[in-house]
């Protein structure tokens, strides 16, 4: 179809207003939502990690019949939760045990899955293989080798205050206050990782667990609900998050975390990648700066560290980026179709084929 | 004269009155008391003998304390050997009722699922001193009613009903020392190895505790 064909078929288009409708309606593309999704499924994390420990507390006092011996505050947690969990239970005592524990190791109605970061530590510190232990990291693993890094932009606690704190970050840097902008080398992060699991051969402790933000979360939600005060690992947290707004953004993830260096490795050959198709794409470069581990999607060298968090996906204007399955990244397509060089481009090779012609 | 004499007298009387507690402290020589130091962090039930074992097992995920229904799970601070935020429990506080879910949900071997009757923990130990019925200060038997036990780890002394004895089957749970009324907590949990059983049974059986 010539231009001239193609302008006044657009124009009976727009005549029989088939065209307008069109576009007044745009289509909904699922993975432009999924930002959102994953933003629920975060908050639903975070949230059951602090909903667990006044579980735990519902279910002590329920064993004890202490009921007329709590205290008023004590007996406001009791009623809530009885009145949250006596839709899906009669047995609270028993059953409630089905949903336990943190994303570093819990039990998930009866499957019990950890993280593959406590299985390398536990190995590097006892020097033997547990083959129980090894097993619960079965599907986390199998996912990673699938889907790369998806536990850290998925499914980890931290990531949502970082994220959050990543927000924060920005609105300082817009009133005008200094942030941290450094960058360091990608690879620090696996020599935290090897350094770890040497540390904890002579220590003779799972030092991973000392630092890795996850398992600090998870924990020190339990102490300072249950137990009754933060322990060492909050002021640990704290200082990341320190890290993050006054160093490097998403420094922490991006530079230090053991457990991101393990998915990194374990999904280096992941299938489902992010693809950009340099024929849609206009330029506008909003990717780049919507992506929060600085991968730069115009490059198309997501590599392994991309953490599949889809943001790039959901600011994209033109639906360019979609996921494909390949074990292989895209090689450097060049800018988009608005682009010169892309132009030049397409004018060689058609100068090139007339050539041949 | 008389102020002499006096003096005299006095260093003699004292010479006397100071040689009078020589006795004393032979026997005291003679049955060194046990030095069995009242653990205040006892290890789980099912957990590994050894400690620093225990530490390299233990991943720190706390699902132990997320289980246990009586609460009496604890995490430990930074005390220079390695081991923090691994589990101990205090009895002083709260005792192990030995239920044995902190052994099913820990996903390492640092706790074993294992028979009530085969833990560990410690034992317990009675300060003869200072319990009540054993200093004829009335009656009591909470520790005795306490036992998770019963008759295997904890009984009445056979001579006098009222006075408690700690049997070779005490695991170490702790529920005694919960309950003690005592303000300086008349029975303790010591480490295992550190017993008084046997000399408690010698003297519950009539026998003589002392070697003469």
């Amino acid at each position: 179809m010539s231009y001239s064909k193609q302008a006044t078929y657009k124009r009976l288009m727009s005549l029989l207003s088939i065209e307008n409708r069109k576009s007044s309606r745009p289509r909904f593309v699922l993975r432009r939502h999924l930002n959102k999704l994953r933003w629920v499924v975060l908050s639903v994390i975070f949230a059951l990690l602090i909903l667990l420990p006044f579980l735990h507390l519902y279910q002590t006092y329920l064993a004890a019949y202490g009921y007329d011996l709590l205290d008023a505050d004590k007996k406001f947690i009791f009623q809530t939760m009885e009145e949250l969990t006596s839709p899906f239970t009669d047995n609270p005592v028993e059953d409630l045990d089905n949903i336990k524990g943190t994303t570093w190791t819990g039990t998930l109605f009866g499957l019990k899955m950890s993280d593959p970061l406590a299985v390398v530590g536990h190995i590097a510190s006892t020097l033997t293989i547990h083959w129980p232990l090894v097993l619960t990291a079965f599907i986390p693993v199998l996912l990673s080798l699938v889907f790369g890094r998806f536990y850290c932009g998925w499914i980890c606690p931290a990531t949502l205050i970082y994220e959050l704190n990543y927000k924060l970050g920005s609105w300082l840097h817009k009133a005008g206050v200094k942030i941290g902008q450094r960058r360091f080398d990608l690879r620090l992060k696996y020599w935290v990782l090897a350094s770890g699991a040497l540390i904890s051969i002579p220590t003779g402790a799972v030092v991973f667990a000392n630092i890795y933000p996850p398992a600090i979360i998870g924990r020190e939600i339990y102490y300072a609900i249950a137990l009754g005060g933060f322990g060492a690992g909050a002021v640990f947290f704290l200082l990341t998050l320190g890290f993050d707004l006054l160093v490097a953004r998403r420094g922490f993830c991006r530079y230090v975390c053991p457990g991101g260096a393990l998915y990194s490795l374990l999904g280096r050959y992941r299938l489902l990648r992010i693809k950009r198709n340099a024929t849609q794409c206009d330029d506008c470069h909003k990717c780049n700066s919507a992506c929060q581990f600085g991968l730069d999607p115009m490059r198309d060298d997501f590599g392994q560290e991309c953490n599949n968090c889809t943001a790039c996906i959901a600011v994209c204007p033109t639906d360019t980026l979609e996921f494909t399955a390949s074990f292989k990244d895209v090689e450097f397509q060049g800018p988009g179709h608005l682009g010169h060089r892309y132009k030049k481009m397409q004018q060689q090779q058609l100068t090139g084929k007339e050539r041949a012609e | 004269m008389k102020r002499r004499g006096f003096i005299k007298n006095f260093v003699r009387y004292m010479a006397v009155l100071v040689s009078g507690t020589i006795p004393y402290f032979l026997s005291y020589l003679l049955a060194p008391s046990v030095k069995a130091t009242p653990q205040t962090r006892i290890p789980l039930p099912g957990a590994l003998a050894d400690i620093d074992e225990f530490n390299q097992a233990c991943i720190r995920c706390g699902a132990c304390g997320e289980v246990c229904p009586p609460q009496c799970i604890q995490f430990r601070d930074y005390d220079g050997r390695h081991s923090l935020n691994t589990p101990y429990i205090n009895p002083e506080n709260k005792g192990c009722i030995l239920c044995g879910k902190c052994m099913e949900v820990c996903p390492t071997d640092a706790l074993s699922v294992t028979p009530i009757t085969k833990v560990r923990m410690g034992i317990a130990q009675i300060d003869r001193a200072a319990c009540y019925p054993w200093v004829d200060k009335g009656i009591c038997g909470a520790c005795v009613s306490a036992c998770p036990l019963h008759s295997k780890a904890i009984k009445f002394d056979f001579a006098n009903i009222y006075r408690p004895v700690i049997q070779k089957g005490c695991v170490g749970c702790g529920q005694c020392v919960e309950v003690c009324p005592h303000p300086s907590l008349a029975i303790r949990i010591v480490e295992p190895t550190q017993s008084t059983v046997t000399t408690h049974k010698a003297s519950a059986s009539g026998q003589r505790a002392l070697p003469f």
